[in-house]
């Protein structure tokens, strides 16, 4: 009696474990895709602009606000989600001719100059939008069973719409004249002025399109973070390192940087303390830059 | 024929020499330096005016905590100038930003001591902020009274040597918050707890706290460690045993809305109880957390809503909150998006009314007499009244250490934080670990 007592508790045991590695895979995976949302953005105008954006995480934060606005006004995620990126996209317009186009040969200065954005953009939110977190309410609150825990549907959305997102720039990229002349770009910006390439045009649209990117992430995560003036600064940082993993101007290599680290993390996160699973997974960014300084799939 | 030279003409038609110009000038700027320094000693008596320094986390972080002890503080120091400020002298206030950065606190703590020259600072909610001014307060034995930093330590056996003796606290901390609600969910929600906290010092002194007296008494307490600023709970509620009765969590701003959301998100709620402090959605709105709240359990300070205060204490609790401009929901009149901070903010009403007792009690006039103004406020034992709306305080000296009343309170239906118990302040105390009236 005993034994099968014993034996029971070690059934148990090993159905929570079980359980628990499922859901770690699950949501490494999915946060993994949302984290390579974010940092799409900063791998359109850092992998192909070579521009050091740190204002990245402010364009993040703004979409996130602009949509919460919208939601307030409208009542509708949906609507907020085409909106907010939108507006955001012609901030990043001005951001682009106001700014970047004067200093975009001088990375020092581009670096200074957009943090000294990101610090305005933070401070302004902080003086109209306030210092509290607000919510916005997930559009879906369906929560599906794995083992003993529930998993939220939204995130497998949100999983999917960034599939779908990273898919669709994919083929604009390969597939459209101008995916072409950004990619004509990158490679040398001298011979695509030389075959009538508009440059300028074409840093612009790149630009706008990386802040787009950014606040679109900012609201599909929105629903799982909260929206706060200070929320970009905790995105920044990883979304850099995703970017350096994976190579630069790679989407694919962004994709899974951002899914092997976050599966490090979650996974790692069953067995050891956090801050040391956060450890294995900066050791994972040093061991392929050693080995790839240029990223997994970077040239 | 001789050329007539031409002399310049002022608007009188006077010719006016270089000299006479300077000698105006400097007998004018006398006379008006003369006349503002003669005029102020007249207005209030022959003293200068008490300075008061103010400090709190107006941005980058803890910015619900530093709005609102900004604007209570300056509503305490108008309504004391109102009334005749203290002991005949008008109190002068002088507010800076702590950005919640401790290097930049401090030199904000040491510009008031020695640019604006004031007499006494009060102030900040963050404990990296204290701990970086504490050997300021030491070294130029200016007393600091603090506005809402949580960590026990502070009035615990390792006082002197943290700030000498110079730091007053008359709110709450995480042992007295332990020591008043570990019970109340002992007996109502469950004798198996997991502590799910940031993973810094506030955390880590909550978990052992409660902890502590919940496995002594018998209980079973498990904790699970997150960084303050986590964003997706998920991995560390994986970790809860299957086993636990209750989650207590401890985590500020958004990771707080966080893990509130992600413990319903993931099915947690149904087979255990939440329980937190209120540290974790000061000046966020229960509407804005979410429904997902709802039958969450928090521990109170002060009480958010009027109508949940004591019947005893309305009549000063009004007047305290039209002072702040605060509405009976617990919302900034006119802006009903901005909650109040209510259970960490009356520490900045309070303080000023214990300087001015202090300093009337003792006949303190400038710095030599702090060592009695210190003593002598850290003995008060407040009533209720319009300077004491949240009921009787009491004041320890060993420790300088306060006590009030607190509050069990769960979330309703209607997202309204409902009193269910009061817990008188004789049973949020504890031994003090350490007796500063030896060393002041």
């Amino acid at each position: 009696m005993e034994g099968l007592r014993v034996k029971l508790h070690s059934n148990q045991r090993t159905r929570f474990v079980i359980s628990n590695l499922t859901v770690a895979i699950l949501n490494g995976v999915v946060w993994g895709l949302i984290m390579a949302l974010i940092a799409l953005g900063l791998n359109m105008i850092f992998g192909l602009l070579h521009i050091i954006n740190m204002a990245h995480g402010a364009l993040y934060m703004l979409g996130a606000v602009v949509a919460w606005y919208f939601i307030e006004l409208t009542g509708s995620f949906w609507i907020a989600l085409i909106i907010a990126p939108l507006c955001v996209g012609v901030i990043g317009l001005i951001i682009e001719r106001g700014l970047i186009r004067k200093i975009e040969d001088k990375p020092i200065i581009t670096i200074i100059c957009t943090f000294g954005v990101m610090l305005a953009v933070q401070q302004l939110v902080l003086m109209i939008f306030g210092g509290s977190p607000r919510r916005i309410a997930p559009p879906i609150a369906y929560r599906f069973p794995i083992f003993t825990l529930q998993y939220p549907l939204m995130r497998i959305m949100i999983a999917l719409i960034s599939i779908g997102l990273m898919s669709g720039l994919w083929i604009f990229l390969r597939k459209t004249k101008y995916g072409l002349w950004m990619r004509a770009v990158v490679q040398d910006r001298e011979m695509a002025v030389g075959l009538g390439i508009p440059v300028n045009k074409v840093y612009m649209w790149t630009f706008v399109l990386g802040s787009a990117l950014a606040a679109f992430s900012g609201v599909l995560a929105a629903p799982i973070v909260s929206v706060e003036f200070m929320m970009g600064r905790e995105v920044l940082i990883m979304a850099f390192i995703i970017v350096i993993v994976g190579g630069m101007g790679n989407l694919e290599g962004s994709v899974l940087a951002a899914i092997i680290i976050s599966l490090i993390q979650g996974v790692g996160s069953l067995f050891a303390p956090p801050s040391v699973a956060t450890i294995f997974a900066l050791g994972f960014m040093i061991i392929v830059l050693l080995i790839r300084p240029q990223g997994l799939f970077g040239e | 024929m001789e050329k007539k030279s031409k002399k310049k003409v002022g608007i009188l038609k006077k010719e006016i020499s270089r000299r006479a110009f300077i000698k105006t000038t400097a007998l004018g700027t006398a006379g008006l330096g003369l006349s503002s320094w003669l005029t102020v000693p007249f207005t209030y008596g022959a003293e200068p005016p008490i300075k008061i320094g103010m400090f709190q986390e107006n941005t980058v972080f803890a910015t619900e905590y530093g709005y609102w002890m900004a604007k209570v503080g300056k509503a305490a120091i108008a309504k004391l100038n109102a009334e005749g400020g203290i002991a005949g002298r008008k109190v002068e206030l002088f507010d800076y930003d702590t950005k919640a950065n401790p290097a930049w606190a401090a030199g904000m703590f040491k510009k008031m001591i020695l640019e604006d020259k004031v007499d006494m600072i009060m102030g900040s909610v963050h404990s990296g902020v204290h701990n970086a001014c504490f050997p300021l307060a030491k070294e130029y034995k200016i007393p600091f009274f603090g506005g809402g930093s949580m960590t026990y330590d502070y009035t615990g056996k390792d006082s002197l040597s943290l700030h000498g003796g110079y730091y007053i606290r008359c709110h709450t901390h995480a042992r007295s918050q332990a020591v008043a609600g570990w019970k109340f969910g002992f007996d109502n929600l469950g004798k198996k707890w997991t502590f799910l906290v940031a993973d810094y010092a506030w955390g880590h002194s909550l978990a052992r706290e409660f902890g502590g007296r919940v496995v002594a008494a018998g209980g079973k307490a498990q904790n699970v460690f997150a960084p303050p600023t986590t964003a997706d709970f998920i991995p560390y509620l994986q970790k809860v045993d299957p086993d636990t009765e209750v989650l207590f969590t401890a985590f500020l701003g958004s990771a707080g809305l966080g893990v509130l959301r992600q413990t319903v998100e993931v099915g947690l709620h149904k087979r255990l109880q939440r329980y937190t402090v209120i540290c974790c959605t000061e000046g966020i709105g229960q509407e804005i957390v979410g429904k997902e709240s709802i039958g969450a359990y928090y521990i109170e300070y002060h009480p958010r809503h009027l109508d949940q205060v004591p019947k005893e204490l309305h009549p000063y609790e009004k007047a305290y909150r039209k002072a702040c401009g605060v509405d009976d929901d617990g919302k900034e009149v006119g802006n009903p998006m901005v909650t109040i901070a209510g259970s960490h903010m009356y520490s900045m009403w309070i303080y000023p009314y214990m300087i001015k007792l202090g300093i009337e009690q003792t006949g303190w006039k400038d710095s030599k007499k702090n060592t009695d103004l210190i003593k002598a406020i850290c003995s008060l034992k407040l009533k209720a009244g319009p300077w004491c709306p949240i009921g009787d305080l009491t004041m320890r000296e060993e420790d300088h250490q306060g006590f009030s009343d607190f509050y069990i309170s769960r979330v309703e239906p209607d997202l309204k934080l409902k009193v269910l118990e009061r817990i008188p302040k004789e049973k949020a105390m504890y031994e003090p670990e350490v007796d500063l009236r030896k060393m002041l």
